[in-house]
């Protein structure tokens, strides 16, 4: 065995050795050397030599009490984990991944027909405006939502989402409704909120709210430019709604012709009842 | 001269003689050459040492490497001192014959010994089959 190696194993066995407390650890070892010395004190006494006995000393090395319990290699797919006594094995790292920060992060959740259901009842639970922020998140990406619901799971989130709608103010719902009618292109508005039920239905409550909250007499406190927005929505809708055919709601609220014997004549309405029944 | 005093390590004991008993009851006498943090031990002209009553026999195995865990007990021998045995070597066929011998009548013991527990409904489980727990 060359040198370095023995000296390896030395040092080895010298780390494990060290301790805080030796008088407590070691304590057999800490008399004996005590007593060792105290004895060569005496017996040096008369001579004036100083000879030191060999005392055991560790290698002062700081014990680190953190560890990687997992260790990822450069270029490898994996994890490989690192199982001490403190850990056993970490098999999951399953307290970095539930962190969503934007709102853009329930997308995907909203795109498993599993993650509709849950947030479905979750809906209920969540603060106003966390509600609303998921009514938006609906609304902007509906034609996403509506493409990749090969489940056809949304429907689910009506119920919620009808409640939410609920609890909208004026300002709020032209956001919304905003949201629903900027669409790029006329096609996708079109198919999403007429010939599809789940954006049939939704159009309908939002409509419906509109109208609860104008004929309620609660003042609106509306922003600036919010009844314009509203009107140039009804005459839209209504334009599209007289002629698609449409396909059958999941509820048809019972103040919408009323809403629409508001803005339009009679004519329209007319066409605008038969069409929706 | 021990590295660290105040401590047992297996250092000083490189490129001394060696008796070491293995737990599944070999002795193997040879020339420590090399050790590792777990004990585990390389032996260098190793000799198989069988004993049979008075009788004993050699061996001669060469290289040997040893898992720490399987030593029972590892001595070194003091080549200088002299050699005052009762022991009578014989040859290797001689001694293996012995073994065998050793080993069939301990085996006819063993059986009637388990046979006889066995008739009043008890039963030791060998040594052997048990693990530590």
């Amino acid at each position: 065995m060359t040198a370095k190696e023995k000296e390896w194993i030395t040092r080895l066995q010298m780390i494990q050795l060290q301790s805080e407390n030796p008088y407590l650890e070691d304590y057999y070892y800490q008399e004996y050397y005590r007593r060792m010395e105290a004895k060569l004190a005496e017996e040096e006494l008369g001579t004036r030599s100083k000879r030191e006995p060999p005392k055991l000393t560790t290698p002062y090395i700081t014990k680190t009490d953190s560890y990687t319990p997992v260790v990822h290699i450069e270029g490898s797919l994996g994890q490989v984990a690192v199982s001490t006594c403190y850990s056993p094995r970490r098999a999951i790292s399953a307290v970095h991944a539930v962190q969503a920060q934007s709102p853009l992060e329930f997308l995907p959740f909203l795109l498993i027909s599993k993650g509709k259901k849950l947030l479905a009842r979750l809906l209920p639970f969540l603060k106003h405006e966390s509600a609303q922020t998921v009514l938006h998140i609906v609304t902007r990406n509906l034609p996403t939502l509506m493409n990749r619901d090969t489940e056809e799971a949304l429907p689910v989130l009506y119920p919620a989402l009808r409640n939410v709608i609920g609890g909208l103010t004026f300002s709020q719902l032209i956001g919304v409704l905003k949201d629903l009618t900027s669409s790029e292109s006329q096609t996708i508005f079109v198919i999403c909120l007429f010939c599809l039920q789940f954006g049939l239905s939704l159009l309908y409550a939002l409509l419906s709210q509109g109208e609860k909250l104008l004929s309620s007499g609660v003042p609106l406190e509306p922003s600036i430019g919010d009844f314009e927005a509203w009107t140039d929505t009804i005459f839209q809708v209504a334009g599209q709604l007289s002629q698609c055919s449409l396909v059958e709601p999941l509820l048809l609220p019972s103040n919408l012709l009323t809403l629409f014997c508001r803005y339009l004549d009679k004519r329209t309405v007319h066409q605008l009842k038969s069409n929706m029944e | 001269m021990n590295y660290v005093p105040g401590t047992a390590s297996l250092i000083d004991d490189i490129d001394k003689k060696h008796l070491v008993l293995l737990r599944d009851g070999r002795t193997l006498i040879g020339f420590l050459r090399s050790i590792d943090q777990f004990a585990n031990l390389v032996f260098h002209q190793t000799v198989e040492r069988i004993h049979v009553g008075k009788k004993f026999g050699d061996i001669p195995r060469g290289i040997f490497i040893v898992r720490g865990e399987n030593v029972v007990l590892l001595g070194e021998i003091d080549v200088d001192k002299p050699c005052d045995t009762v022991l009578q070597q014989v040859s290797i066929e001689e001694i293996l014959e012995e073994q065998r011998l050793q080993q069939q009548a301990k085996q006819e013991t063993e059986k009637v010994k388990m046979q006889v527990l066995k008739d009043r409904g008890l039963s030791i489980p060998k040594a052997d089959n048990l693990d530590e727990y």
